[in-house]
């Protein structure tokens, strides 16, 4: 059971990219985020490709050296889905009736420690990022999250699109009652 | 903290009221892990997540914690996780394989029965009168058994055997374990998430609580279904209760499933219909994914054709852990182990559609209990009362229309009967309650 991290491994990746595709990722990543924090989910789902794979896997508590953030894609996971989910969990959450969003969900994803690789196909980019998700519910409940992304970014004529996420948090047991939202 | 209150006063099953108080009061809190938590046989595994000598799994019973054993000699065993010297916790990990249990405070090790096999200067304990090493091993559970795959054990010598602690439940627990020659296994992994409510508020929805779905699901299901759940036909809807241990159940054989979002799912479950049919007889057949929950007492829920299986674990009166697994016929096809992979993801788990609402109810409902004027409230649990029946094929007490409290009811009257008993042998046995009424 061990990360399927497809990325350089921590190495500085061994052709840089240029610094402004670096900054566009950042963009793109950004107004991301931003859109998150608006609850624009459906303007969110304009940004993924059709073939998208959405995975949050369960981090295993286990014994032994190596990598610490274990998971595997044949195990249970907190989310693990193409587009055809994503837009059913945003009509779930934009439906009247989301009892969870209403009074709305407020949160805050703060993006960081991007940096962009090359990935496999020409056209795509890997996009690691790290981030802060604050989330504020009703008069008085707070959760924060903090994790690790690792983005394929593939280049549209519409401009990058998201192809690929994974998300690696640091918790085995989540420590929150639900999550009503997306990283 | 001992309660003042009498368990029994809080619980009125002739005329349907329960008294918040149990939702909230730590002196009960403490006095359930006691009288229900370190007596009730409790689930700890499935046989699948341990194959080999020395693979373990940990589980809680109650705030004890305890390791779940594959031994050498094919059995499994169950001990307390926290060693015989000065008490530390000895092993950190969710699951693995050991050879031996090492304390990592001053070494000693224990085998894969819990026994003391060593530990560093052995000789300066050799030369110890009154030590005696056989004694010092880590605390067994009292009893443990499995019952079709599943692994329960208690911590009372006294409790009845697993057979006559599930007693009927047996019929019904079979549509999901017993369902497919080959068994049935967990996938792998576990999903786990802290929900700041009281245990027994996820029990008593899923012992019967199939009324809230049209209203708290609305939005899931208009997502899935592209319509809300409609009110469907009722008469052919039960609650079943005995011991404690509820199943409430529509006959539409892939309600449960048709909600996973996956047509494969159900599919399956169509292609499986004869082939049930023939196993279990035709009733059950339409029971194996059907619009249903149930809850085994107390603390162990699940949804059949939902196929997730989960412990409502207390860590005091307003906080639980909730774990979550996915157990599947082991000769279902690899396609649909995916897709119910996937779906508890989806559906029942903490971004689950469904349960992220259910988690916020299970939260406010217990928040809510704890006012001066709340906790002197009572709750009204009548709902259907009038509605039992004797049905010549299902067994244990069955009432029609699972819009209703009679799962709930019973549930919290066995809750009563464990409470207000000193020992197993005082507990009320549920046939004489049966017979009163
Ligand atoms: S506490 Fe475990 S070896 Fe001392
Ligand atoms: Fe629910």
């Amino acid at each position: 059971m061990s990360g399927t991290s497809t990325s350089s491994g921590g190495r500085p990746a061994s052709e840089p990219v240029d610094w402004t595709v670096v900054l566009e990722v950042q963009q793109f990543l950004f107004s991301e985020a931003r859109l998150l924090d608006a609850c624009r989910y459906q303007e969110w789902l304009a940004l993924l490709t059709d073939d998208v794979h959405y995975w949050m896997p369960v981090i295993e508590n286990t014994l032994g050296r190596g990598a610490p953030h274990r998971f595997s894609p044949d195990r249970l996971a907190f989310f693990d889905d193409n587009l055809k989910s994503l837009r059913r969990r945003v009509d779930k959450l934009t439906n009247r009736t989301a009892w969870t969003e209403n009074p709305p969900t407020r949160q805050c994803h703060v993006i960081s420690n991007v940096e962009v690789e090359p990935a496999e196909r020409g056209d795509e980019l890997t996009a690691h990022s790290v981030f802060v998700h604050n989330r504020g519910m009703g008069e008085r409940d707070e959760f924060t999250l903090v994790g690790r992304r690792e983005d394929v970014l593939r280049r549209t004529e519409e401009g990058l699109r998201l192809a690929k996420r994974l998300v690696i948090i640091d918790q085995h047991v989540l420590l929150a009652r639900n999550l009503n939202v997306f990283f | 903290m001992t309660s003042t209150l009498d368990p029994r006063s809080l619980i009125d099953a002739d005329e349907g009221w329960i008294d918040r108080r149990i939702f909230s009061d730590p002196g009960l809190y403490e006095l359930e892990l006691e009288r229900i938590f370190a007596r009730c046989w409790l689930f700890l595994a499935h046989e699948s997540q341990i194959p080999k000598t020395g693979d373990f799994v940990t589980a809680y019973m109650g705030r004890d914690h305890v390791i779940v054993v594959r031994k050498k000699d094919g059995g499994v065993a169950a001990f307390i996780n926290s060693c015989s010297h000065r008490g530390n916790r000895i092993c950190g990990a969710s699951q693995g394989n050991a050879r031996q249990f090492v304390c990592n405070y001053h070494g000693w090790a224990f085998g894969l029965e819990g026994e003391l096999v060593g530990m560093p200067q052995k000789e300066l304990y050799e030369a110890t009168p009154g030590f005696d090493k056989s004694r010092m091993g880590l605390t067994r559970v009292a009893q443990i058994e499995s019952y079709n795959g599943l692994i329960f054990a208690t911590f009372d010598p006294e409790a009845p055997s697993l057979d006559d602690y599930l007693g009927d439940y047996r019929w019904y627990l079979d549509i999901v374990l017993d369902n497919d020659e080959g068994g049935t296994e967990f996938l792998d992994g576990c999903i786990k998430y802290d929900v700041a409510c009281n245990w027994k508020l996820p029990a008593e929805n899923f012992v019967g609580d199939s009324y809230h779905a049209q209203w708290t699901h609305n939005s899931a299901a208009m997502a899935i279904f592209g319509r809300g759940i409609s009110p469907r036909k009722l008469e052919n809807t039960f609650h079943a209760t005995m011991n404690g241990h509820g199943w409430g159940f529509g006959l539409d054989m892939i309600g449960n499933a048709a909600a996973s979002g996956h047509r494969i799912v159900t599919d399956y479950w169509r292609s499986r219909e004869s082939a049930i049919a023939a196993r279990l007889g035709k009733l059950r057949s339409k029971m194996v994914a059907s619009s249903s929950s149930a809850n085994l007492f107390p603390n162990f829920g699940f949804l059949p054709g939902h196929a997730c299986f989960r412990v409502w674990q207390p860590m005091g009166p307003a906080s639980m852990e909730l774990r979550s697994w996915i157990l599947v016929n082991r000769n279902m096809p690899a396609e649909v182990k995916d897709a119910y992979r996937q779906a508890a993801a989806f559906t029942f788990s903490p971004g689950g559609v469904f349960e992220m609402d259910d988690s916020e109810n299970w939260e406010n409902a217990t928040r809510a209990s704890t006012g001066v004027v709340t906790r002197r409230q009572r709750l009204y649990y009548g709902l259907g009362h009038n509605t039992r029946e004797d049905h010549p094929d299902l067994p244990g007490r069955v009432y029609r229309n699972f819009f209703s409290d009679a799962n709930q009811m019973a549930f919290y009257s066995r809750w009563a009967d464990l409470m207000s008993a000193e020992r197993w042998a005082d507990v009320a046995e549920p046939s004489e309650r049966d017979a009163a009424e």
